[in-house]
């Protein structure tokens, strides 16, 4: 495993590293992206609500309060060049009595302050007459506009995809398990991880649940996670027309609470739940998370039936105990970045997130490393081509250049072989690679149908055997073995 | 590819969908074509490579395949045209058929009368809410049946199988004769969800355990299955403290239920009934969609592919007399109605113009003499046993319904001791 050298290393390919690593592929610069897992994204950026928030949620002041929105408008505007799923559905906060109703008028007054664009408080019958399954117990709703959902694979697939197009090199399976700093401790010189080292002068910690370790390697201790999870229900699409926009419920002393919430391909998305535990990784569900899921989503659109769930997952929130985000520059040692503990609304504040680092380095770095920009700078890119999307006329056609787009391979979400292959070219290596370029898997059935072919695929295309594929890399073996090899090793 | 133009198209290659094809052609039928996105015919029985089939058809016990092949021998002899590698992907309301595939491309399909012919598919778990990690290791059975029987792959080691499931019980003793172990079969309900005959000789005869008010609690393991917890559940199904306990596998199976696909179906506007899943039907295996017929595990889940493939033939004779324009205006209609032991049933109406077999399931086992019947006398035979594990049938006589009075719009079917 030999050493390598950059200009900037990016530890942790979610949204922040993604969004970080396109904004810095604009310039003439070496960037490697690395990150622990198989396929991303894989941390709080896999699982979420995916909502792009308006903004109003922020106590002005705060760091969360400036990104927020500006990073709204960015996936806006992103969301044509690089090809991601964002649907502009805007978003309810429900209020069920006067207590709500005043709790909604703040909201209203911190999102003017943030600058959030087209607020406004409806009362309960101007709502179900735009959302006709929303409970009769809703007496008013503050409407945002903005509120947007995205694809969040598709996302943060979208901007590393774009990265890559434009230098930046990405890890997969790559631990940092170490700081490299000169023998005076002063200054940052690469990281050390189970693939070798990584020279380089400027290292952005980008680690989400892990972000506080990693700022320990850097002697920094100014704040430390608390992992919270949240786990959530998706429904089949045969009820995705429940509701058309996103729903939250005022904040009770336990959160924000259960949403009900469309998702950018129209199932439902019930959840989530907030739970701290101690683990930083398990993102198991539970009987009382699921049901406690089932029961928020009710006192919102009560008709939302219980046998509609195709899957139920976690995910684990980087909740720093300093409440707001980290987004600075160490004194000491030069060249450490932290991007760490980003919180909801982090997916929504990326881009900007990533906008502000940028301008902080070129500020701090400025002898460290050049900014020069890169005149090849190409600021779009292509997704794998949406078959079950595609106007009947264009399907013909897609078919028609390339018959591996007649062969079907997912028969929930419509996928075909065209686009399995095209995902692993692009850096697909797991079952759970697959579905997350490609939705194949994703849908009623969970891959059911699709999973033995999915398999074959990825063995064919990467050139092992069919045993060698794994659901989602480590030891997480899809099959076991093959049938009669089997019975002769005699293993038991 | 250039569109096409047929009188009756079948989606589906299965027992129903090749069946159709067959009563199509013998009902007259000039251009019959049969889609199948495999790359082979027979559908599920393709995988059932078990003896069982053919009893009532052939009045000898086959396996799947070899039951199929001799269908598809007599489908083809009969002039039923086949597609494999064709994918249905949209259904119109008028029943016309868009489809690709790799030697093709995308092409239309026009047609006087469609049957849908579909199948099933297996409920995930997702579907069923067990909490816990989502690991490899976790498959539907009959996934696993087709790793294992067609593509010669082992889905694990030490497997627990959860639910009773007739293709549950018989992935049990084919992992057995694979050299894996079998923990046990877990099946939340206090009686069996397949067949009584699976039961004794999938399990019993291989000494794996069978617990009945069981679930599986919880899913462990990060990366390839670790095991699960498993309880014991009261009549509501409640977990009962105390009772929880580990298996260590790393292999799950999943035998909880079937599902009609009905996707194509939605999209044609097909009507949908609540509790079956599938079309409503009327006598005739037609749809709400007039030119829409359906037959098989596309309207209601049944034991026994023999009958199915009847049912197909039928489905395929009233499509091409509805092609023909020869299909029986309706005289009336008679609603059915399940009674209190009654889960689901098909077809969901009569008109009074043929001879019909209801077929429904109990929701309750009856494990002495009973009666299974439709009121005003129209039908009776006494069982042994009902169980909701066994489909059972009700004949209806087209003349017995005539001679019904007007004022009856509605008849009950139900199953009771005596
Ligand atoms: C339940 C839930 C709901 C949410 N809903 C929303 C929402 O609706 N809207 C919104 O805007 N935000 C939401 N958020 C917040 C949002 O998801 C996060 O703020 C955002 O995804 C954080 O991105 P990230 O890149 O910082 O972290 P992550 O996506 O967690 O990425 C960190 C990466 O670092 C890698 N890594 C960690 N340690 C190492 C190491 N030592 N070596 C190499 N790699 C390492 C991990 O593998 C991971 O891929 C939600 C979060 C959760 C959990
Ligand atoms: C996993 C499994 C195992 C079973 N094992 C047994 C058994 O051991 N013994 C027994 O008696 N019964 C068994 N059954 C039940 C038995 O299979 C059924 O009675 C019978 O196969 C149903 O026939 P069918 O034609 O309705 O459906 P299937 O046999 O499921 O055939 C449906 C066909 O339609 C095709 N199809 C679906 N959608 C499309 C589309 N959009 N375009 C083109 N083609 C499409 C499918 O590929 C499939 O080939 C089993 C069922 C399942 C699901």
């Amino acid at each position: 495993m030999s050493d390598k050298t950059f200009d900037i290393v990016i530890v942790g390919a979610g949204i922040i590293g993604a969004t970080l690593a396109r904004e810095l592929s604009a310039y003439a610069l070496r960037v490697a992206v690395i990150d622990k897992a198989s396929d991303i994204p894989s941390g709080a950026s896999r699982a979420n609500s995916a909502m792009i928030h308006a903004g109003y949620d922020d106590q002005p002041g705060t760091i969360k309060a400036d990104f927020c929105p500006i990073g709204n408008r960015l996936y806006h505007e992103l969301a044509g060049p690089l090809d991601f799923t964002l649907k502009e559905c805007g978003s309810y906060v429900c209020g069920f009595d006067d207590d709500d109703r005043k709790h909604l008028e703040k909201l209203l007054q911190q999102g003017r302050a943030n600058g959030v664009p087209g607020l406004e408080i409806v009362n309960g019958e101007a709502l179900r007459r735009r959302e006709p399954y929303a409970s009769a117990e809703i007496t008013h709703a503050l409407w945002a506009p903005t509120g947007a959902i995205v694809n969040n694979f598709e996302a943060v697939l979208a901007f590393m995809d774009n990265a890559q197009q434009n230098g930046v090199e990405l890890f997969l399976e790559t631990t940092m398990e170490e700081l490299l700093l000169s023998p005076d401790r002063g200054e940052v010189v690469g990281i050390a991880t189970n693939r070798g080292r990584f020279f380089a002068p400027v290292v952005v910690n980008a680690a989400g649940v892990n972000s506080d370790l990693i700022a320990r390697m850097a002697g920094d201790e100014s704040f430390f996670i608390r992992p919270t999870r949240g786990e959530y229900y998706i429904t089949d699409k045969h009820v995705g027309h429940l509701v058309k926009s996103f729903f939250f419920a005022c904040p009770t002393p336990k959160g924000k609470g259960i949403t009900v919430a469309p998702t950018a391909e129209n199932n439902l998305l019930l959840g989530p739940t907030s739970t701290v535990q101690a683990s930083r990784d398990d993102t198991s569900t539970t009987g009382p998370g699921l049901a406690e899921v089932i029961d928020g989503a009710r006192r919102l659109v009560p008709s939302i039936p219980l046998n509609m769930a195709i899957t139920a997952f976690s995910g684990v929130r980087a909740n720093p105990d300093t409440k707001d985000f980290i987004v600075n520059v160490l004194d000491r040692p030069t060249g450490f970045v932290n991007a760490g503990g980003i919180k909801s609304p982090g997916f929504t504040s990326a881009p900007a997130i990533a906008r502000h680092l940028v301008e902080l380095m070129e500020d701090r770095f400025s002898r460290r490393i050049s900014f020069i920009p890169d005149p090849a700078f190409v600021p779009e890119r292509k997704h794998i081509p949406r078959f079950e999307q595609l106007p009947l006329e264009e399907k013909r056609r897609l078919a028609e250049a390339d018959r591996r787009y007649a062969q079907i391979v997912c028969r929930c979400e419509m996928v075909t072989e065209g686009q399995v292959v095209e995902a692993i070219a692009r850096g697909a290596r797991t079952v759970a690679g697959v579905k997350i370029w490609t939705r194949a898997g994703a849908g009623r059935c969970q891959g059911g149908f699709c999973g033995p072919r999915v398999v074959e695929i990825l063995a064919r295309e990467l050139g092992v055997p069919c045993e060698e594929i794994t659901r989602h890399g480590g030891h997480s073996r899809y099959l076991v073995g093959k049938t009669k090899d089997y019975w002769f090793r005699g293993e038991k | 590819m250039a569109d096409m133009q047929v009188d009756v198209a079948i989606i589906g290659a299965g027992p129903a969908g090749v069946a159709a094809g067959i009563g199509a052609r013998e009902a007259g039928a000039k251009d019959v074509l049969v889609l199948e996105r495999d790359w082979d015919l027979g559908g599920i029985l393709q995988q059932c490579i078990h003896p069982g089939f053919g009893l009532h058809t052939f009045k000898e016990e086959l396996t799947g395949p070899e039951y199929m092949h001799r269908w598809v021998v007599r489908a083809r002899e009969a002039g039923v045209t086949f597609l494999t590698n064709s994918m249905v992907f949209k259904l119109d309301e008028d029943g016309s058929l868009w489809v690709m595939n790799p030697e093709r491309g995308v092409f239309k399909v026009t047609a006087k009368a469609t049957v849908l012919a579909m199948g099933c598919r297996e409920r995930p778990l997702g579907a069923i809410n067990v909490p816990g990690s989502r690991p490899a290791g976790i498959f539907t059975a009959g996934t696993a049946q087709r790793f294992v029987n067609m593509e010669g792959y082992m889905p694990g080691h030490r497997t627990v199988v959860l639910g009773s499931g007739d293709i549950g019980l018989i992935m049990a003793r084919r992992l057995v004769w694979e050299g894996a172990r079998v923990e046990g079969v877990f099946e939340l309900m206090p009686w069996a969800g397949g067949l009584r005959r699976n039961i004794a000789q999938c399990l019993n005869d291989y000494d794996i355990p069978f617990y009945l008010s069981h679930t599986v609690t919880r899913v462990h393991g990060k990366d390839r299955l670790e095991g699960v917890s498993v309880a014991e559940v009261d009549e509501n199904r409640q977990v009962l403290d105390g009772t929880e306990r580990f298996i260590g596998c790393d292999c799950l199976l999943l035998a909880v239920g079937l599902i009609p696909e009905n996707e194509l179906s939605r999209m044609a506007g097909v009507e949908i009934h609540p509790v079956t899943g599938g079309p409503v039907l009327n006598e005739f295996y037609q749809t709400s969609r007039p030119s829409i017929f359906a037959a098989g595990n596309v309207v209601i889940v049944y034991d026994l592919a023999d009958w199915v493939s009847q049912e197909g033939v039928a489905a395929g004779r009233n499509a091409a007399l509805y092609a023909a324009g020869a299909l029986k205006e309706p005289l009336r209609r008679i609603d059915i109605r399940g009674g209190a032991n009654v889960r689901l049933f098909s077809p969901q109406y009569v008109t009074a113009g043929e001879d019909v077999t209801v077929y429904f399931r109990v929701l309750r086992p009856i494990e002495k003499r009973c009666r299974v019947f439709a009121d005003r006398g129209l039908f009776e035979r006494k069982h042994r046993y009902v169980r909701p594990g066994e489909m059972n049938e009700i004949r209806l006589k087209a003349e017995a319904l005539q001679a019904l009075p007007r004022s009856v719009t509605t008849i009950t079917i139900d199953a009771e001791e005596v």
